[in-house]
């Protein structure tokens, strides 16, 4: 097979990076690409060059479907859509889903019913169940199965993935049925009631912001990052942030170094927050300082390391 | 877009019609033309090919669908995709290549992979192709001011392969009106590539029965002696008949012994015996050859 393809007319003829400009329509917003080799995949374009880094990259066979994305409405494998044809498309893609950054009902259900582990897999099974409930709005056991069928996953072995399927489908039953209720009642009520009034309408974002100010992620990343506090701006009244970095440690407010004393220098026998003594431990003295509760005690090494797998027991372990 | 105005570039063309296809052919024969792109896709991603220019066959919609012909004929576009193959109204005309196309691969796969393209690629596995052989299918082959008409087992062997600015562009299939079953032996529940596969299909009109075994070979396999004694085997008066038993149970058995046995070869130098794989993929083969017929029989 490898021979017939390398000896295909078209392989490895003139050019050696043919490139094409396109313009590809993702989540409603036009994108340009300029300059792209034409064997790039659409997953690639869409992570590397547009920066939508939600679907992923497993097999890069169509194998594993952690990369599915909408083209057209059809779920396909984005690793095995070449990006240049799928200009003019409309490209949906799993940060489409989740509307002004909170995320849908698809990816809430995912998480709630514990169809999330690792995450590798989630966004493609995000798109897929969208798909499968975008088409089929009550899916049975079997239809769920076959529609989640190009999707591996292998932390949570499909149960909370198919769960979650019934659980949105469930749940948007029920938001007809009592929006339906509503209109019966409204309906009964007779025609001098009011009419509901129109929902206020609601600011769009989609426009102006960058693509990835939709995703669910980058919205949570930037809840995490703290208010920096601005220079040495005095704090009046009220509670004083404490200055505590992303990282997590606090820092003594008298944390700056001397004049001239290089950064990153500590003091001898100090940390920069004082916490700490460094000290030279020298050579092993044969110290224990831990057993592993059957009596047998292991020099210098804790039971069970951290990762949780006892080492064998030797000068090594 | 005004005609040719989607050939100006010339790496990426995204013809609108057969006719418009085959002149890009012409005019780029380097260009590698390209319909669902899930196996050029996967090469390209592993590095073993690289495309100087493709052709985007997608907007060609005549090739998306089908037509029929001389009431005995469907005509089957080179771009109709496995998703579609697989819908209940294709799956009346052609339920062994819908049964096929079902199992072809995820959604994912078969919203996109094409007819077509599984022939052009002719993957030992290919899915729709022992069925296009126990068809007895024929390609249309288009190229610029040409066309011609090869049986798809002349065009997968290699006896008569696609040349040089050639677009495969309908798939004729014969329509039988009779049971055909399409069996696949997977190594998972989910899709998977076939380690066997049996195409079987029944011709009434011409008291035949066809059948073709994939993935056990390059190419899929007819036993053609197997076929032409089973096919004296059945009754084909009582077709249709309540209750009837068209065949000998044993002759069923006898019969994927004899499919098997013509399609997979002694074990030779990995040695023979119970154990063999060989021994297995007869076994398996035989399995399905007998299934498939008790089916289109049942």
């Amino acid at each position: 097979m490898t021979d017939e393809l390398l000896n295909h007319p078209g392989a490895l003829t003139g050019d050696v990076r043919p490139t094409a400009s396109y313009t590809l329509r993702v989540n409603g917003v036009e994108r340009p690409v300029t300059d792209a080799w034409i064997g790039e995949s659409l997953l690639y374009v869409l992570r590397e060059r547009l920066g939508l880094a939600g679907a992923k990259d497993g097999c890069e066979q169509g194998e594993c479907g952690a990369c599915s994305v909408q083209v057209d409405g059809q779920l396909v494998n984005g690793c095995l859509v070449p990006a240049a044809l799928a200009a003019d498309s409309e490209i949906g893609t799993v940060e489409g889903l989740s509307g002004a950054g909170g995320a849908s009902d698809v990816q809430q259900a995912l998480a709630d019913s514990g169809a999330v582990q690792c995450g590798y897999c989630t966004p493609g099974l995000a798109m897929a169940v969208h798909d499968l409930l975008q088409r089929n709005h009550r899916p049975g056991e079997v239809e769920a199965r076959q529609a989640l069928c190009g999707n591996l996953c292998r932390c949570t072995g499909y149960r909370g993935a198919l769960a979650a399927v019934q659980a949105v489908a469930d749940a948007r039953e029920a938001a007809l049925e009592a929006e339906l209720d509503a209109a019966e009642q409204a309906a009964a009520a007779g025609p001098a009631a009011e009419p509901p009034a129109a929902a206020p309408p609601q600011p769009d974002h989609g426009a102006e912001l960058p693509l990835y100010a939709d995703s669910e992620l980058w919205h949570e990343a930037d809840q995490l990052i703290p208010a920096q506090p601005q220079g040495e701006t005095p704090r009046t009244g009220g509670y004083a942030y404490p200055p505590t970095p992303p990282h997590g440690t606090p820092v003594p407010a008298d944390w700056q170094q001397a004049p001239g004393e290089p950064f990153g220098a500590p003091a001898p026998g100090t940390d920069p927050f004082g916490t700490v003594t460094y000290q030279d431990a020298g050579p092993y003295d044969g110290t224990v300082y831990a057993t592993d509760g059957y009596g047998t005690q292991y020099p210098g090494y804790d039971a069970t390391p951290a990762h949780g797998i006892r080492l064998p027991e030797d000068e090594n372990a | 877009m005004e005609h040719g105005g989607n050939l100006v570039n010339r790496t990426i063309m995204l013809p609108a019609s057969v006719d418009e296809a085959v002149e890009a052919l012409a005019v780029t024969p380097g260009a590698v033309p390209v319909a669902g792109a899930t196996d050029l896709m996967e090469a390209v991603n592993a590095g073993r090919l690289r495309p100087a220019a493709l052709i985007g066959l997608g907007r060609i919609t005549e090739l998306r669908g089908w037509r029929y012909e001389d009431g005995g004929t469907a005509v089957l576009g080179a771009g109709l995709t496995h998703a579609r193959m697989d819908r209940p109204d294709f799956a009346a005309l052609i339920p062994a290549l819908a049964d096929a196309a079902r199992t072809a691969g995820p959604p994912q796969v078969r919203n996109v992979g094409t007819l077509g393209g599984n022939i052009a690629t002719a993957a030992p596995t290919g899915d729709t192709l022992p069925v296009l052989a126990a068809l007895e299918a024929t390609a249309t082959l288009a190229r610029a001011g040409a066309v011609r008409e090869v049986p798809i087992s002349h065009l997968l062997t290699g006896l008569d392969p696609l040349r040089p600015g050639e677009l495969l562009t309908w798939v004729r299939v014969p329509l039988l009106h009779a049971p055909q079953v399409f069996l696949k032996s997977t190594g998972r529940s989910g899709p998977a590539r076939a380690a066997a596969s049996v195409a079987l299909v029944l011709d009434p009109a011409r008291r035949g029965v066809r059948c073709a075994v994939g993935a056990v070979a390059p190419v899929p396999l007819r036993p053609l002696e197997a076929e032409s004694w089973v096919a004296g085997c059945i009754d084909w008066d009582a077709r249709g008949a309540e209750g009837a038993v068209l065949i000998d149970p044993a002759a069923l058995a006898a019969f994927g012994e004899y499919v098997a046995g013509a399609c997979v070869p002694e074990g030779g130098a990995h040695g023979e015996g119970a154990g063999s794989a060989a021994a297995r993929l007869r076994r398996t083969v035989a399995v399905l050859a007998r299934r498939a017929l008790g089916r289109a029989l049942k």
